[in-house]
This record gives C-alpha cells, sequence and structure tokens, in this order.
C-alpha cells in the first residue's frame, strides 16, 4: 500500500514539469547536467560499494556510508527527470515520460534496495550484504535496460 | 542398492548437463523472445547479414525436437556441423566454437535436454539472401572455413587458465559476438576478442588492451562482472550482454567465472578495429 503511494507520488513528480524547476533559473540542460552529477554519485558509491562487498578494501564501517549515499540518492530519482530535461548528452530515453507509472515502479524498486543494502551494511552479516548488493545492483539494470540509451 | 546408485548416477549427468547447458549459452539462442516462451523449446530469430535464422527447437518431442538423436547425431552436431540426416549447419548454430566441446560434457548437455518436458513445436524456416538459402551454401562455407578439432589444454599454462580457455573459446562462444568476422562471416583469429558488431550495437573489445579493451579490469572485475553485470566504475550496461549474464555466466560457480577472467586477462592487448 504505501509502496504504491509513493509510485503515485514519483509517477506525478516525472509528468510534471514542477520538482527541480522550482527555481525559475533552472534551465532543461541544468536539469540534465543535475541528473548526470547524481546519476555519478551513484556509480561512485556502488563501485566503492562493491569493492568491499567483494572484500577487497576492508569494511571499517564505510560501507554504511556509501549505503546511505546510495539510499540518499535512489530518494532523488523521482525529482530529477523532469519532462523536457531530455537534452543534450542526456541518455534518458523518452519512455521514462510516455509511461511514467512504469518508471516510477522502476525507481520504487531501486529505494527499497537500497533500503535494505543500507539495513545489511549496518547488521556487517556477509552474506546479507551480498545478497542486498546483487539486489541493488538489478535495481540499477533493470532501470537502464528499459530507460537508458543502450550502451 | 545399486538401482539407488545408478539412479543417483543419472541425476548427476542431468545436474551436471544443466550446468553446461548455462556455460553454453543454449538457452539465449533456443528460446523464444516471448515473456511465456518455453525455454529451449527454440523459434528466437537471430537478424545476421546473411538473413534471419530462426533457432530449432531442443527439447526431446519425436517431431519437432530432438527426442530421436542419437548419442552420436548429437556430438557430431556439435563438432562437424552436420544434422542426423548428414545436412550441414549454418554457422550461426556456433560448431566452429562448440567443435572443441569434449565428448562427455555433450552426452551431459543432452542427458539434461533429454530430461525436459518434450514440447511439440515445429521449427521455423530460415529466411535466408539467395546465395545462402541452401544447404550447399552451408556446405561450401565450411569446407573453406571450418577445421573440427577437440580443445587440446596447454601444458604450460595452469589448471585455471584452461578451463577459462575451454570456456571463452569452445563452450562459451564468446567469440562468435566478441570476434570481428570478415565479409564472409569468419572469425578473424588474430583478433580474437578485440570486439565487433551484433546487429546496430558495438560489441565490446575484451583483449587486455588499456584503451579499447578491459585491461584496466581485475580478475575480480571481470569476475563480478560476469555475475551481477556492473562495470568496474559502478555502471550497469543494458546490453545484450545483460541476456548473457542472466541466462548464462551468473549461473556459473565463481571458479568458472574466474576461470573465465584469468584467460581474458591473458589475450595479448589488440586495438579496435576502426568503425
Amino acid at each position: 500500500m504505501q509502496r504504491k503511494f509513493f509510485s503515485a507520488i514519483a509517477a506525478l513528480a516525472i509528468s510534471s514539469t514542477l520538482s527541480i524547476y522550482a527555481f525559475a533559473d533552472t534551465t532543461p540542460e541544468d536539469a540534465a547536467d543535475y541528473r548526470s552529477a547524481v546519476m555519478t554519485s551513484l556509480r561512485g558509491h556502488i563501485g566503492a560499494a562493491s569493492m568491499i562487498a567483494r572484500g577487497l578494501v576492508e569494511n571499517d564501517g564505510h560501507l554504511v556510508s556509501h549505503a546511505q549515499g546510495l539510499a540518499n540518492a535512489a530518494n532523488e530519482l523521482s525529482r530529477i527527470f523532469p519532462k523536457g530535461s531530455n537534452v543534450g548528452e542526456s541518455e534518458a530515453l523518452p519512455v521514462i515520460w510516455e509511461e511514467p507509472e512504469a518508471f516510477a515502479e522502476a525507481i520504487a524498486k531501486m529505494q527499497q534496495a537500497t533500503a535494505a543494502f543500507v539495513t545489511a551494511a549496518e547488521s556487517g552479516d556477509e552474506e546479507a550484504i551480498g545478497a542486498a548488493f546483487r539486489n541493488v545492483g538489478m535495481s540499477c539494470r533493470g532501470c537502464h535496460d528499459r530507460f537508458r540509451v543502450p550502451q | 542398492m545399486m538401482a539407488a546408485l545408478s539412479a543417483f548416477a543419472a541425476n548427476d549427468i542431468v545436474e551436471r548437463g544443466r550446468y553446461l547447458t548455462y556455460a553454453g549459452g543454449c538457452i539465449s539462442c533456443h528460446t523464444e523472445d516471448a515473456e511465456d516462451a518455453i525455454p529451449l523449446a527454440g523459434g528466437r530469430a537471430m537478424e545476421t547479414p546473411f538473413g534471419t535464422f530462426y533457432s530449432p527447437n531442443l527439447t526431446p518431442d519425436m517431431n519437432s525436437g530432438i527426442g530421436g538423436w542419437s548419442d552420436d547425431d548429437f556430438v557430431n552436431a556439435f563438432w562437424e556441423g552436420v544434422s542426423p540426416e548428414g545436412k550441414h549447419y549454418f554457422p550461426a548454430f556456433p560448431y566452429t566454437s562448440y567443435t572443441g566441446a569434449s565428448r562427455d560434457d555433450l552426452l551431459a548437455i543432452k542427458a539434461y535436454l533429454f530430461s525436459l518436458e518434450p514440447v511439440p513445436k515445429e521449427n521455423a524456416d530460415h529466411d535466408l539472401a539467395w546465395y545462402m538459402s541452401s544447404r550447399m551454401a552451408a556446405g561450401a562455407w565450411k569446407a573453406v572455413n571450418f577445421e573440427p578439432a577437440r580443445f587440446e589444454p596447454d601444458p604450460s599454462q595452469d589448471e585455471q587458465w584452461n578451463r577459462g580457455a575451454y570456456l571463452v573459446r569452445h563452450l562459451g562462444h564468446c567469440g562468435e559476438c566478441h570476434t570481428p568476422r570478415n565479409s564472409i562471416g569468419v572469425s578473424q583469429g588474430d583478433a580474437e576478442m578485440a570486439g565487433s558488431k551484433f546487429g546496430d550495437e558495438k560489441v565490446p573489445n575484451i583483449t587486455s588492451h588499456r584503451i579499447d579493451g578491459i585491461g584496466r579490469w581485475s580478475e575480480s572485475d571481470i569476475e563480478y562482472f560476469l555475475d551481477i553485470g556492473m562495470l568496474p566504475d559502478g555502471d550497469f550496461t543494458g546490453s545484450s550482454m545483460v541476456d548473457v549474464i542472466e541466462d548464462n555466466t551468473s549461473k556459473l560457480t565463481r571458479e568458472d567465472r574466474l576461470a573465465i577472467a584469468s584467460y581474458l586477462k591473458s589475450l595479448p592487448p589488440r586495438e579496435s578495429a576502426e568503425d
């Protein structure tokens, strides 16, 4: 129920031109650049977290901060795809705005997966961390598969 | 007691065959591209410069599937690229790679396929360019471009490398997409894994070239990519490789993925061909 509610809110944000255009000065280019910056931060946290999850780097508590970074950015996803921001180097596909409910659903998955990853990271249980991280990865992939320009 | 033992052994070969079916990448091509498609019952359309191929039904249905095939029929299809009736296969079926597979492995795959529910589903005819539209064309192509040969381990390399070489070059047939082909569709051995094209999609160079290839990836990076699809920089691609990861490499053991990584890391750096 709660998830449905958040999806509906997210779909609303995506299909409106409000969200980050709150400042009158925000141009479509700014919106696209900002989105790209948030995505880059997600990628950075994922890359770092994966190295800890794989045991290549010691987990001295920083996994939790990367997990939180992911969860924070995931919570911002629904506001960084305003209509009209598909400009310049943007890799967003038009289907995002054509099917806002489906896109909101994909974002909801990412939010759940990252929240669960925070919990797993806090527990310190390696197996739980591995499984939760995998789900985060699946949520990234699931979205890119359908909503981003194929790489 | 004996019956129980042999039942276990039979089950064992089926399980091994299931695993090798993942390693062999059979499911991606032999399953229709539809939500409710039955795995391995064939019917996927494969667009190539020579026309559209439709993959055949691999379930043990006696009429439309491979239910009537003997062990030798099955092995010969992979080793020699011929059907039980002696017809030449088009190399869309990657026997040019599979020819290196061991008889044991192939028969385990057969045992697994024969454990599946038979699905009556007629094979679709290929839709090919005129010059390819006869099996004679496949025969002529083979006569010039195909040499059947089993995989021979390289004694100067360790077991892990050899396992990786077997998986990459033969069972996994990675080169079918990652190695460039010439105009008549022959893989260019001297450019092994230097990248190619798959339809409109650019297939990456996976040699150890540091700029064009994956030379900056660690073995762990490669293993992890084949497991969950993450690039070392934290990105997740949405390319055709997603299907390969989902249907095949993620189902392998970590040891086998590391073996693949070890082999790929050993490939000499090669520049990508110009577009």
